[in-house]
């Protein structure tokens, strides 16, 4: 029968022309600057990672999730039965059955893909994605099929040479959009390099229930620093790029699309797979960048990025708020790429837009971003009789300040939060002028040379020191300090001030008497929620303060950002409509009176929209007017 | 002229010291006036003395004393002209080159001079203050500044000395020196030339002159470095480059301005030519530069009106950041801590409720004028004269009385305001 | 900055190109860097010809924050090794002849030093150039001769016929440099050569000191009758708020702001 002496050749040829394919791609991934990796390691624990920790993430679409399994899944048995049974010519009726079950299973889900594919949401890339659910079904039908056929198990009436050919042409239909497709960049290469991607993560801390958000920190002898062409990434963040399956998601909660700022993560991510395989933009079927056409963008592995792939605007859009990566299900690293590329630009180039030139010789010249006196940091207390961590020597807590001392309305916040302590009996100090800069900005502006020289010196300044922790209220500070210094030799416990307050609540050390502030909701910090897994610290606090959180729609690790992050407002890249104003739009929309932060760039940025608008104070503020104060004679 | 009164100057000089050793005789000489009832009666028309201004003052301390001596008829103060300086034979100069920016003295100007008289009255013998005058000049009062002597040209062999001629002007200084030399040469350090001329000037006399100059006498000069931020004490050299306010100007007395001859130089190959101003629309000036700024924020609604109104009063334009944020102007317009900190003579906020990283920006203008609606908010508290009105009502007027302006009608209104302003104060 | 006063890149033409670069300070921290001033000059260099300027400073080649002019994009900084108190103007002066140039720009004052802005006028006096000051953009190059424009108050400008070869500072006004990447700034090379500098012996007994404060001038009300001097003198400063209108008609307020427009002379 045809069957027989074609299905072999038919799956060990696409199996073949896979394994071509698949070998050109993991050159060209290897062309990227060679990053270590346990590889056996990796790849034994690839399946728990896929079927936990990227499920995980699926899952928050349940739909979606149970279509995969059913049809990756069913994929995956059905073909490796097939190739036991007609690859090998296994003869067993049980193993047919279970193609017949795999088959019909992974039907069913391309039946649902197709479901959904009827009117995709925006999110969702067109061409060949549209395909696939077509695909899927002719593979899984023709196969089902031709078991049957080739098991006996159909009426043999109805067999005919047309009828088998037909089939057979179907499999091979399906083959070359599975197989062929996977290794040549069809959208089945998520599949494979989806799978090495997890194997290979540059952050395997990522995976069970591990965070690590922290930037890597740059060689600063290498001959070209940051990324300037595809080939300068790591390896394995090449392989990342093609692990995208186009799903959107990063696009849906990107803050700067949704603000029309020429930025789309998913879009970022495409545009790098172009310049690693070569090629244009042409085959792109997703939203564009905003205000960008698509077609225009060229690229090869040895071509620089920002020369005619992708502009300087895009990288410089981004705030940095990390939710594209929080939600990607392929947990590829936007903001890593985003980084490498504007270390390219900023320490090579010399092309950081906007003020943040300015910014960044102000925090060479006098270690903080306004340019202001060094001298002068630590004004702001002057009233206050802060200890000195320099003349008590140690302390339980030192105070990091941060560069909210230079300004007015985060000295507010720094005031309410020294009242807090005040009241709970704190052991605390600071540094005074000694602190400087966290070096947060200057890191995300692509600036790791200034970055490394300032945490050096606070490195060595924290080390003079004892303390037990470090309490900060900037989010930003907080991160660099607790997930950043470590490259350089700083290890410290780090709380920030919702933690720390959440803590002396729980302890009793504080006298509260609540006051009523009518509606109330709480403003996630990127970098304290999704940089740190703080959620629940922060609605403590309000809560024991009476306040009960009507939460945003987009809250917890799906807050949307406020656009104070990752430099955004220093480089000032035009969109449509403000960030900040859309997150004011999300407190609205709860009919909030009052939005509590926990972060004083947020403050600044959401204090920034037009009145009439709902309040915003910072947690420090809310704890310390409720503090009970005793009349001391 | 009957009614002129005559002073006698050395009785009032004596009338005001008490401890002059004829006071005492001089004011005993008037006995209080006991009355009928034996009170002492005090004639307040004889009581006091007259200041050389001419302001009469009671003495308290000698209520007996003499009155208003000849002053007689109240209220006839007369202004009294300032005492001259003369100098006769001078034995040196102390030259003062001068800048007069549009043909006057600039308050700089005035500095160098006063200067200029500290540094000839320091000397031994006799000098004089040589003011070189080069140029358009329209100031006529150079000795009340302190000019002793002046040379004033504004033309050297038909070729006019307006405009950019540091060379020209360097001969006539190489004319002067061969003739007077003198002790010491002083230049305001500005940018509306002095600072280059006397570069020249002491690159040429091989001198190293004293630059910022702010604390100077005969033999020490005190000048700031670089960055404002050292003080260099040194010898006084010849030739000094002097900081604004180095120097009280000269405000007492009067001094002769006679003009003094000099031989005019050869004439000299000019390299630098002058090719003029260049036509600079107010309008793109970078707002760090500008000297007057109408800005614009969330109360504007009509902004061809406030583009017109910047062009018609000659206004760089720029913009709080929620007008920049909403498209209506370009981001290098924003001013504000995070745009642009402008140091602007008149800073004219139109619907800019004053949010404080924009009031950081404009910390260094001099005179803030407000359009608001709202009373209460911040920048009507920083601002030095606020209008409450809508700000399109208010351009409109602004429209037409510029108009009027222009036109030649005799805006009325505003002379007449100015005057009850001035009353009011 | 002006968009028409932006220096056309003469492309056609190769001029040789130097700028003087000194050493600057943070007028706040006073760490050094980059002097303002110079690195606007060697922008403008930079804008001026497809040719890189060449980079020229007297002092010492082992400061590394000369390091950030070279991270302009210039490959290499020629440096005449001298003690930090020679006279520079002599070894200058002959290097520079030696040079076969078209334009030397420099800043206008050092940020450092004595900082007085001699420098330049010293120099091309030596050379016997013509010295502009002030520039803030060259605006043509063409037979001999180049066309500047000089920066003047209140953003004014001022355009000049020079001839070639000349010594200009450039003004504050003039383009802002552009930013100093660390890689090219790490990666460029400095050169030094030994240069027979003398000992500055004008400046061997001047004293530097950290700068006074200087005291402000107070105006003192004249004239009028001693109670206006007194409420003069004892009046609040200005700025604890203004005058307020508030009534009378849309006239009447264009009239007041005008009045003061007038009064402060921005409106002539």
């Amino acid at each position: 029968m045809l069957t027989d002496w074609l299905l072999p050749i038919l799956l060990f040829g696409a199996l073949a022309l896979m394994l071509i394919g698949a070998t050109r791609r993991v050159l060209a991934w290897r062309a990227g600057r060679n990053e270590p990796v346990a590889v056996v390691a990796g790849l034994m624990a690839m399946p728990r990672r896929y079927l936990v920790d990227l499920h995980h993430v699926v899952q928050r679409d349940r739909f979606i999730a149970n279509t995969h399994v059913a049809t990756a899944g069913g994929f995956v048995a059905a073909l490796a039965l097939a190739l036991l049974v007609h690859g090998f010519g296994v003869d067993s009726s049980i193993l047919n059955g279970l193609i017949l079950l795999s088959a019909a299973g992974m039907f069913v889900g391309a039946c649902c893909i197709a479901w959904r594919r009827r009117n995709p949401p925006g999110r969702l890339s067109r061409g060949p994605w549209m395909r696939l659910p077509k695909s899927l079904l002719v593979f899984s039908t023709s196969l089902f099929l031709i078991t049957l056929m080739t098991a006996d198990w159909f009426p043999a009436g109805l067999v005919g040479w047309v009828f088998s050919g037909l089939l057979l042409i179907g499999l091979a239909l399906g083959l070359a959009e599975m197989l062929v497709g996977m290794g040549w960049g069809g959208p089945m290469k998520h599949a494979f390099a989806g799978a090495l991607h997890l194997a290979f993560h540059r952050r395997p801390q990522r995976f069970g229930g591990g965070r690590s958000t922290g930037l890597k920190p740059l060689n600063l002898t290498d001959s070209t620093l940051g990324v300037a062409k595809p080939t300068d990434f790591a390896w394995n963040q090449l392989l990342g790029f093609d692990a995208c399956v186009q799903c959107g998601r990063c696009e849906a909660v990107c803050p700067a699309f949704a603000a029309g700022q020429p930025l789309n993560p998913k879009k970022l991510i495409q545009d790098m797979v172009v310049g690693l395989s070569g090629g244009t933009d042409a085959g792109y079927h997703g939203s564009a960048y905003p205000g960008k056409p698509v077609g225009e963008a060229k690229g090869n592995p040895g071509q620089v990025i920002v020369d005619g792939l992708v502009s300087a605007e895009t990288l410089w859009s981004c705030t940095t708020c990390r939710a594209c990566v929080e939600e990607c299900p392929m947990m590829i690293e936007h903001v890593d790429a985003i980084v490498d590329m504007r270390r390219f630009l900023t320490q090579e180039r010399g092309e950081t837009p906007g003020a943040g030139v300015q910014v960044l010789d102000n925090l060479i010249a006098t270690d903080n971003p306004g340019g202001l006196d060094p001298a002068r940091r630590f004004d702001w207390a002057a009233d206050l009789e802060l200890p000195l961590i320099a003349d008590v020597g140690k302390a339980d807590v030192l105070f990091w300040i941060s560069d909210g001392a230079f300004d007015q309305r985060s000295q507010r916040i720094l005031r309410a939060f020294v009242a807090v302590m005040r009241a709970a009996n704190v052991d605390f100090a600071v540094l005074g002028n000694d602190e400087c800069d966290s070096g947060d900005v200057a890191r995300r502006l692509g600036d790791d040379a200034t970055f490394q020289r300032l945490a050096r010196h606070n490195i060595e300044v924290l080390g003079r020191y004892e303390f037990n922790r470090i309490v900060t209220t900037d989010p930003h500070a907080f991160h660099v300090l607790a997930n950043e210094y470590g490259d350089f030799g700083g290890h410290y416990r780090v709380q920030h001030h919702s933690m720390f307050i959440n803590e002396l609540m729980e302890q009793g050390q504080l006298n509260l008497q609540p006051k009523a502030l009518g509606r109330v909701t709480y403003h996630d910090p990127c970098y304290l929620g999704r940089y740190n897994g703080e959620y629940e610290s922060p609605r403590s606090v309000l809560s024991t303060l009476g306040i009960e959180v009507q939460e945003m729609t987009r809250s917890g690790y799906r807050s949307r950002c406020c656009g104070g992050g990752g430099g955004a407002p220093i480089t000032d890249i035009p969109g449509e409509y403000r960030i900040a104003d859309m997150r004011v739009d999300d407190a609205r929309a709860v009919e909030a009176e009052t939005i509590a932060v926990a972060c004083q760039q947020c403050t600044a940025m959401l204090e920034g929209v037009v009145e009439p608008r709902p309040q915003i104070k910072d947690l420090a503020e809310l704890v310390s007017e409720a503090l009970v104060t005793e009349a001391r004679a | 002229m009957s009614l002129r009164i005559r002073r006698n100057p050395r009785l009032e000089r004596i009338r005001r010291n008490r401890l002059h050793p004829e006071y005492e005789s001089l004011m005993a000489a008037r006995v209080s006036a006991i009355g009928p009832t034996g009170l002492r009666r005090i004639n307040p028309h004889q009581t006091g003395f007259v200041m050389v201004q001419g302001r009469k003052r009671l003495n308290r301390l000698n209520p007996d004393g003499v009155g208003f001596a000849g002053a007689g008829q109240p209220g006839r103060v007369q202004a009294k002209e300032k005492p001259l300086h003369r100098v006769a034979d001078p034995l040196g100069y102390v030259a003062a080159v001068l800048d007069l920016p549009g043909g006057r003295l600039s308050s700089h100007d005035r500095d160098v001079l006063g200067l200029a008289q500290q540094l000839a009255q320091a000397k031994d013998e006799p000098h004089a203050v040589l003011a070189i005058a080069l140029g358009d000049v329209r100031e006529t009062d150079l000795g009340g500044a302190g000019a002793d002597r002046v040379i004033q040209l504004n033309q050297l062999h038909n070729e006019p000395l307006t405009g950019y001629c540091p060379e020209l002007k360097r001969a006539i200084l190489n004319a002067t020196e061969q003739h007077y030399q003198p002790a010491f040469w002083l230049f305001p350090d500005s940018i509306d030339g002095g600072a280059d001329l006397g570069s020249r000037w002491a690159v040429q006399l091989g001198e190293r002159a004293a630059v910022q100059a702010w604390q100077v006498s005969k033999e020490t000069t005190v000048c700031r470095g670089g960055s404002q931020l050292t003080d260099w004490h040194r010898p006084t050299p010849r030739v000094l480059l002097l900081a604004p306010e180095c120097g009280a100007p000269v405000e007492e007395l009067r001094h002769e301005a006679l003009p003094l001859e000099l031989t005019l130089p050869e004439p000299v190959s000019v390299t630098i030519e002058d090719l003029g101003p260049v036509s600079v629309d107010p309008s793109q000036i970078a707002l760090s530069e500008a000297e007057f700024i109408l800005a614009a924020g969330n109360g504007v609604r009509n902004w061809d009106q406030f583009h017109q109104v910047a062009t018609v009063l000659g206004a760089t334009e720029g913009a709080s950041r929620v007008a920049v944020d909403d498209g209506y102007m370009p981001r290098h317009r924003q001013v504000g801590a995070s745009g642009t900190w402008v140091s602007a003579w008149v800073y004219l906020a139109v619907g800019i409720s004053g949010a404080i990283q924009h009031l950081q920006g404009i910390g260094q203008c001099e005179t803030v004028i407000a359009i608001n609606l709202d009373a209460g908010c911040d920048m009507v508290r920083r601002a030095d004269l606020t209008v409450i009105a809508d700000s399109e009502a208010v351009f409109a007027e602004l429209l037409n009385l510029m108009n009027e302006r222009q036109t030649g009608i005799a805006p009325q209104g505003v002379t007449v305001h100015e005057g009850e302003a001035r009353h009011v104060a | 900055m002006l968009p028409e006063s932006r220096s056309k890149t003469m492309a056609s033409q190769a001029m040789k190109i130097a700028a003087l670069v000194s050493v600057g300070q943070h007028p706040l921290s006073r760490r050094e860097r980059r002097a303002d001033q110079d690195a606007r000059a060697v922008e403008l260099a930079l804008s001026l010809s497809p040719e890189l300027p060449s980079l020229i400073h007297v002092g010492s080649a082992r400061n590394e924050s000369l390091r950030a002019y070279l991270g302009m994009g210039l490959n290499n900084l020629k440096v005449l090794n001298a003690d930090q108190d020679v006279d520079a103007v002599p070894a200058l002066a002959s290097y520079l002849g030696e040079q076969a140039l078209d334009i030397v720009l420099t800043g206008v004052r050092a940020e450092c030093g004595e900082g007085s802005g001699l420098l330049p006028y010293a120099v091309a006096d030596q050379l016997g150039w013509p010295i502009v000051p002030r520039i803030v953009s060259v605006v043509s190059i063409a037979g001999g001769y180049a066309e500047v424009w000089q920066a003047l108050p209140r953003g004014q400008r001022r355009a000049l016929r020079v001839p070639l070869p000349f010594v200009a500072s450039v003004d504050p006004a003039a383009e802002p440099a552009r930013q100093s990447a660390f890689g090219p700034a790490q990666r460029g090379s400095i050169d030094s050569r030994p240069c027979a500098a003398e000992p500055d012996q004008a400046r061997a007994n001047w004293q530097q000191h950290p700068a006074k404060p200087r005291p402000k001038r107070l105006a003192v009300a004249k004239g009028g009758t001693a109670a206006e001097r007194m409420k003069a003198a004892t009046a609040k400063p200005q700025g604890q708020g203004g005058q307020v209108i508030t009534e009378g008609t849309d006239r009447e307020k264009a009239e007041a702001i005008l009045a003061r427009l007038v009064a402060e002379g921005v409106v002539r």
